[in-house]
């Protein structure tokens, strides 16, 4: 308190201050101001500038930031920790100063920092504790700290971290449940993929990055169709509607989905128009008969030779390791009439929740490995028998001598 | 009771009763009463109670003593055998497990607890020694239960460490087998392949992208360990219950709260507990507006997936959104969603419509 500019600035800046009509007459009369309410009322004295600026610099003050974790196009990550308690990490986004951008804040920003704001308080969205903008106006944005990577990493790392059908439903129902929250509050995510889903240290998946989030349009407002990753991008975005829900969210899920379960992109197409062949092949061409009025989008082409819509024999005989509702679930997020697509509630509803397995608990979920490749090797050298006791705890107990034992 | 017996340890030698010697007699066998820790040989005791309960012929002690209780000593000295009795007394009914406890600290302040309250029963004064007794079979009285419990818990454990050990064994065991299994079959195949490569080739059969797309079996999965079921978490016992008496009390601090393993998580709730189904107003489907009508035909809005029932009831609830809000009791409770001021001021500019960016 004593060494914030607001103190440390002449007295004579806050006589105006009596000309405010002041609640209590506690006016500081000379000295320091001690509470928070005087500083406050002494704060509004003050152009609204400095109180912005006031303000930013308390928030800013919030947190320390600390080495810097990663580097991208947009924005640069480091990691941060409170000042009142280190043990609380945080993870601090700064958002770089963009060239087309220049005369305000990027708008992934915005997005990012509005619908974040939005929807905070589900389990299942990263938390965004904070916004400050430090020196040169850039914008920094303290988000929960996730340590344990993203769910692409688990996904490619074949070699070294295995999962099963529960591990895939514990995660599907996190996913499903980040996304039913985000349209039960009209947001629309659109890029949902396995490297936007990052694994809190307790293992809870968390939908983060909400930089192309928007929420849902009024009819007659266009929204754009270039959003999602190819990879992950629905049938109705690719012919370039511009009127569309939920749905496509629920397709980028499905695809997940299927991801996770075959460990590898289910439609990793090189282009637009590979991506449409690709599921025109897989899924099914898109005709008037399974979707009406698709031949009016924009951009409608289809390769020429049609292909029937897959039934579900063609899925199970490869997605079948999560069972006949797991496959009956993701042939329903595939469906390519957006309208009769299931959605993210009814997703939620469906009794594949319900059936065996169970989905895992979320502290048993597999987690990326370090040394997983070490451990291995060693396990193949060590004699039989002889297993490590890793239990850390047990050299600082107190041995407890065993009189039971002597006769 | 007992002081310490015979500190120099001449008279195991000899039987205080009959004065007979082991140099004497090499066979004569020494036996005591846990009653007092007087030892005398076998013959002695066997002529002295058979007739029943007798006293005890050492001179000063007058403890009454039967055949049964007697048995030959552990120890040398009888004084530590009469510590290892005490004990395994001790031990017996204080069994909680370090996972009973909360803390390291907590469970190394009991362990502490446990061992002054044998030394008091093993060299403390009489006073204390009677206290210390009284405590501990109050104790015991109380938290019958949960030592049971915790007896048969231990057994378990015992157990399933046996089990796990030799199941862990077998695994490893099973491990390198298949590992070289898998070597020599691979090496094995690579020959089998380059043979028929070389067949193929020798018969003018030139496909030679086929053995390449060959599927390879994946033996993934196959491998994966044996899954033992996790030890069961003994029950933790609780403190509480404790009603007044005029023995001090033990109470243990940082002792876990009752049982936290069975709790059984019921049914999976794939909602995550959480309800958005609007409770003040009712949401009927098919809602109609002539703003929607206009695009409810529209193709563009049809193909596109459009969901005119999702901006109903958007619309309904942007409405209605102030029910149940009354902002008197929320300046009470204040604002302490702890997000920060700078975020609250993009959040005051809420106008949704005119921040959308396409």
């Amino acid at each position: 308190m004593a060494n914030s500019p607001l103190v440390a600035r002449p007295t004579d800046a806050l006589q105006p201050s009596k000309s405010l009509p002041t609640s209590s007459g506690g006016t500081p009369s000379g000295g320091l101001p001690r509470s928070a309410r005087g500083q406050r009322i002494a704060a509004e004295a003050r152009p609204a500038m400095d109180l912005m600026e006031q303000m930013n610099e308390d928030e800013k003050n919030k947190y320390i930031k600390g080495k810097k974790l990663g580097e991208g196009t947009y924005a640069n990550v480091y990691l941060g920790h409170s000042r009142v308690d280190a043990s609380v990490k945080v993870a601090i986004k700064k958002i770089k100063v963009q060239k087309e951008y220049q005369d305000g804040i990027a708008p992934d920003a915005i997005r990012e920092m509005k619908y974040l704001q939005k929807l905070r308080g589900h389990a299942n969205i990263i938390i965004l504790h904070s916004v400050f903008s430090s020196k040169d106006q850039n914008l920094n944005l303290v988000l929960e700290y996730l340590p344990l990577g993203d769910l692409e990493m688990l996904i490619r790392d074949v070699d070294h971290v295995r999962y099963g059908a529960a591990d895939i439903k514990a995660w599907m129902g996190m996913l499903t449940r980040a996304v039913w929250w985000c349209h039960d509050n009209y947001v629309l995510h659109r890029d949902i993929k396995p490297n936007n889903l990052l694994i809190a240290a307790d293992g809870e998946v968390k939908l983060a990055d909400f930089g192309l989030a928007r929420s849902f349009a009024d009819p007659g407002v266009r929204m754009t169709a270039n959003v999602i990753t190819r990879w992950y991008r629905p049938p109705e975005l690719l012919f370039g509607a511009r009127h569309y829900s939920g749905a496509v969210d629920v397709w980028s899920v499905g695809l997940v989905f299927a991801e996770l379960i075959i460990r590898n992109p289910y439609l990793p197409g090189n282009s637009e128009v590979e991506q449409i062949a690709l599921i025109c092949r897989e899924i099914g061409t898109p005709t008037e008969e399974n979707w009406p009025g698709v031949t009016q989008l924009k951009e409608y082409t289809v390769p020429s030779d049609v292909v029937p819509v897959a039934g579900k024999e063609k899925y199970m005989g490869r997605f079948g390791a999560v069972g006949s509702d797991g496959v009956d679930l993701l042939a329903k997020t595939l469906i390519l009439d957006p309208r009769r697509r299931i959605t993210a509630r009814e997703m939620l509803e469906h009794r594949w929740w319900k059936a065996d397995p169970k989905p895992t608990p979320k502290h048993d979920l597999p987690k990326k490995t370090a040394g997983a490749e070490e451990k291995a090797a060693a396990d193949l050298k060590r004699r039989n028998g002889m297993v490590e006791d890793d239990d850390v705890r047990g050299s600082k107990v107190a041995r407890k001598l065993d009189f039971g034992a002597a006769r | 009771m007992a002081r310490p017996l015979d500190p120099l340890g001449f008279e195991d030698e000899m039987c205080p009763v009959c004065k007979s010697r082991k140099y004497l007699n090499p066979d004569i066998v020494f036996v005591f009463n846990p009653e007092c820790y007087h030892s005398m040989c076998l013959n002695c005791a066997n002529r002295l109670f058979n007739d029943g309960p007798n006293q005890c012929p050492h001179a000063g002690c007058n403890k009454t003593l039967r055949r049964k209780g007697f048995r030959s000593a552990f120890f040398g000295d009888l004084s530590v055998e009469r510590e290892v009795d005490i004990r395994r007394r001790v031990a017996a009914v204080f069994n909680q497990k370090e996972d009973d406890f909360e803390t390291l600290q907590d469970y190394n302040n009991y362990l502490q607890m446990v061992e002054d309250l044998a030394f008091e029963l093993v060299n403390g004064s009489d006073e204390k020694r009677r206290q210390a007794e009284a405590q501990l079979a109050a104790w015991e009285a109380e938290h019958r239960q949960d030592i049971e419990r915790n007896k048969k818990a231990g057994r378990e454990a015992d157990e399933m460490s046996r089990k796990r050990l030799a199941a862990e064994r077998d695994a490893a065991r099973q491990r390198r087998i298949e590992a070289i299994k898998e070597a020599e079959e691979e090496k094995r195949e690579r020959v089998r392949s380059r043979e028929m490569e070389l067949d193929n080739l020798a018969k003018g059969i030139t496909t030679a992208a086929e053995p390449a797309t060959k599927v390879q079996l994946k033996r993934r999965g196959q491998r994966g360990g044996i899954t033992e079921p996790a030890a069961p978490n003994p029950a933790a016992a609780a403190v509480a219950g404790m009603g007044a008496s005029e023995v001090e009390r033990l109470s243990i601090r940082g002792l876990k709260e009752k049982p936290k393993a069975p709790a059984p998580q019921g049914p999976y709730d794939p909602f995550g507990g959480m309800d958005f189904a609007p409770s003040r107003y009712k949401l009927h489907v098919g809602l109609a507006h002539p703003l929607m009508e206009k695009y409810r035909l529209d193709r563009q809005h049809v193909a596109g997936g459009y969901s005119f029932d999702d901006f109903a009831a958007r619309a309904l609830y942007e409405a209605f959104a102030g029910l149940g809000v009354f902002v008197e009791d929320e300046k009470e409770v204040g604002n302490g969603n702890g997000l920060s001021q700078a975020g609250e001021m993009v959040a005051a500019a809420d106008d949704p419509d005119r921040m959308d960016l396409d």
